[in-house]
């Protein structure tokens, strides 16, 4: 047996391929941690040090890694930032948890209603669109200030001192979507779909606009996480909510080249990524695994949803490491016992070799049962033993 | 194989207007083209269950028949007055789930089939559902959703037809992506994570 490990060491092992002292494990708690410290959910995005004691009152139900409420960078960018971004999009920041309130929830709409008005006169013709709600024009200069410019660097600093005071490595630095991702959101799906069929050259054309300003943006946002400096900031998550049951055909045309352009891109400097890509992606494993075409082992780990683990293991396990997917459904409903063997089968699947990071499938969900995500730590530690 | 099937499965939408045009032109009745693109849909079907195709062409299918369709809706009705319904259906994403994905492939391909479907939209509360459904008294209602939390919700729903004297008869579905793992939780009569395989079990349901 190797002999023990810090929680990054296990981290870099796994990105790296190789078998650590043990299985990692590390859920994205973004939700659930402040739920059960009773904050709510606008509290917990503008209040990182209040954020950052909740983690560390909840140490037990962490794991190895945080993923640091990754999507606050862009809920709260909301309140402030004014580009092309996460802010055009009508995310809805809720107060509360249910039942008050909700999680942020995205209202698709087709905010893009001419691609050549764009191509023509920039982005700016959806940040005047008149159907966005997020009431960005409602917001003081002061506001869109401290939200854009200072905040960021406020809430790095209490990311550093929770990794500082636990030793437990983040896991995020920054988070990007995938450009078809933001499409959808800016076409919704059917229109979408239509354009993909009857307007092919010009989605190509804005999946490439979307996918430069997305992956520059990213990194500027982990180079104020701490890349290079905080263990864990390097690490670029890489969303793709959606859309889903692409045929493989599309995925490959639509899909995976700007994927790879844009991991090319992190990668050649310097950070890891983790694809945290939702739905079910077992027919497109085989493309998958040529992401890892021509950049170094350690830098990428596939974090699944719906997809089936044991063919990723089997298909792209020897050069891309893999990250998940227990059930959100049996973190909510389940017991421990049905937590405990599904864990034990993910690590059977999964972990023989190395590259394997058990965690919940997308995350975990606010209104998780703690015992659930404790017996998914410990299954790992005691299990997952190398 | 009719060549409006054929062109409805290739998802050939230039070729599907070509051919409604061409034949409404000829004299032929809109009612057998309808037909002809709905056995379309079928194997449009067909294939997604033997994973040939996937959501998107689903989704795909259904536009290209509601592009055939604005050709013909007004010729049908000019020869053979209003449809007949196929069924009528109620359907919403539950209170606090604003996820309407599933939802609306499940309405499109629905119409698409001729069914009569009462969307009442996202984040409907439960007595909303209660009202749609003594109200427009549909054979199915349709319950939509994403998040772990809406389970109850379904369920509260499922409950409340009962009190109010308006499940019997009425068949409750559940669909998105949380209800397929949980199905014995659910009180409905069939809960999917499958837009083609719901709609299926609604075309049984309203056969």
């Amino acid at each position: 047996m190797t002999a023990k490990m810090t929680s990054y060491e296990r981290l870099l092992a796994a990105y790296n391929i190789e078998e650590a002292d043990r299985v990692p494990v590390a859920p994205i708690n973004i939700y659930v941690i402040p739920y059960l410290e009773g904050m709510g959910i606008k509290e917990a995005q503008l209040g990182a040090e209040k954020l950052v004691d909740a983690y560390i009152n909840n140490i037990e139900l962490l794991g190895d890694a945080v993923h640091p409420f990754m999507t606050a960078q862009d809920h709260t960018g909301l309140l402030g930032r004014a580009g092309w971004d996460q802010t055009t999009l009508d995310w809805r920041v809720f107060e509360q948890f249910p039942p008050e309130g909700n999680i942020p929830s995205l209202y698709e709409k087709d905010f893009i209603e001419d691609y050549d008005d764009i191509f023509e006169r920039g982005f700016s013709t959806i940040m005047f669109n008149k159907k966005l709600e997020n009431n960005i024009f409602d917001r003081s200069v002061d506001e869109f200030l401290y939200l854009e410019y200072e905040y960021p660097h406020i809430y790095a600093k209490a990311w550093r001192r929770f990794v500082e005071t636990t030793g437990i490595p983040l896991m995020c630095g920054g988070r990007a979507c995938h450009p078809l991702d933001l499409l959808q959101y800016y076409r919704g799906i059917m229109n979408l779909t239509m354009d993909i069929f009857e307007t092919p050259e010009k989605v190509h054309r804005i999946l490439k606009m979307l996918a430069e300003y997305e992956a520059v943006r990213v990194m500027e946002r982990a180079m104020i996480m701490g890349a290079g400096e905080v263990p864990g900031a390097e690490v670029i998550i890489f969303i793709n909510g959606g859309p889903p049951g692409l045929s493989p055909q599309i995925f490959d045309d639509f899909y995976h080249p700007y994927a790879k352009q844009m991991i090319d891109m992190w990668v050649s400097r310097g950070f890891k990524v983790q694809c945290h890509w939702d739905n079910d992606l077992t027919p497109h494993l085989e493309t998958i695994g040529k992401l890892a075409d021509g950049i170094p082992r350690g830098y990428l780990m596939m974090d699944f949803e719906k997809t089936d683990m044991k063919k990723a293991k089997d298909i792209i396990g020897d050069r891309i490491a893999l990250y998940g997917n227990v059930p959100s459904a049996l973190l909510v409903y389940g017991s421990v016992q049905e937590i405990e063997d599904y864990c034990k089968k993910l690590i059977d699947d999964c972990a023989p070799g190395g590259g394997f990071v058990l965690a919940a499938e997308c995350e975990t969900p606010w209104d998780s049962k703690p015992e659930n995500i404790r017996a998914m730590i410990t299954t790992a530690e005691e299990y997952g033993q190398y | 194989m009719a060549q409006l099937s054929e062109a409805i499965a290739a998802l050939d939408k230039d070729k599907v207007l070509e051919i409604v045009n061409a034949d409404l032109g000829s004299g032929r009745d809109p009612m057998e083209l309808v037909d002809e693109a709905r056995q379309g849909l079928e194997i449009v079907g067909a294939k997604y269950e033997k994973g040939e195709f996937f959501l998107i062409e689903l989704m795909r299918a259904a536009q290209v028949f509601q592009a055939a369709a604005a050709v013909l809706d007004p010729k049908l009705k000019e020869l053979h007055g209003e449809a007949e319904s196929k069924g009528k259906m109620v359907i919403g994403t539950v209170n606090g789930d604003i996820h309407d994905l599933g939802k609306n492939i499940v309405k499109v391909l629905l119409e698409c089939k001729g069914v009569e479907v009462v969307d009442l939209g996202v984040n409907v509360p439960a007595d909303k559902f209660i009202e749609a459904v003594r109200d427009n008294q549909p054979q199915v209602l349709g319950l939509s959703a994403l998040l772990t939390a809406s389970v109850p919700e379904m369920n509260t729903i499922c409950t409340l037809l009962e009190e109010a004297g308006l499940r019997e008869g009425l068949k409750v579905v559940c669909g998105g992506g949380i209800v397929g793992e949980v199905r014995e939780e659910m009180k409905a009569d069939f809960a999917t994570v499958d837009a083609n395989e719901g709609l299926k079990v609604i075309e049984g349901w309203l056969a």
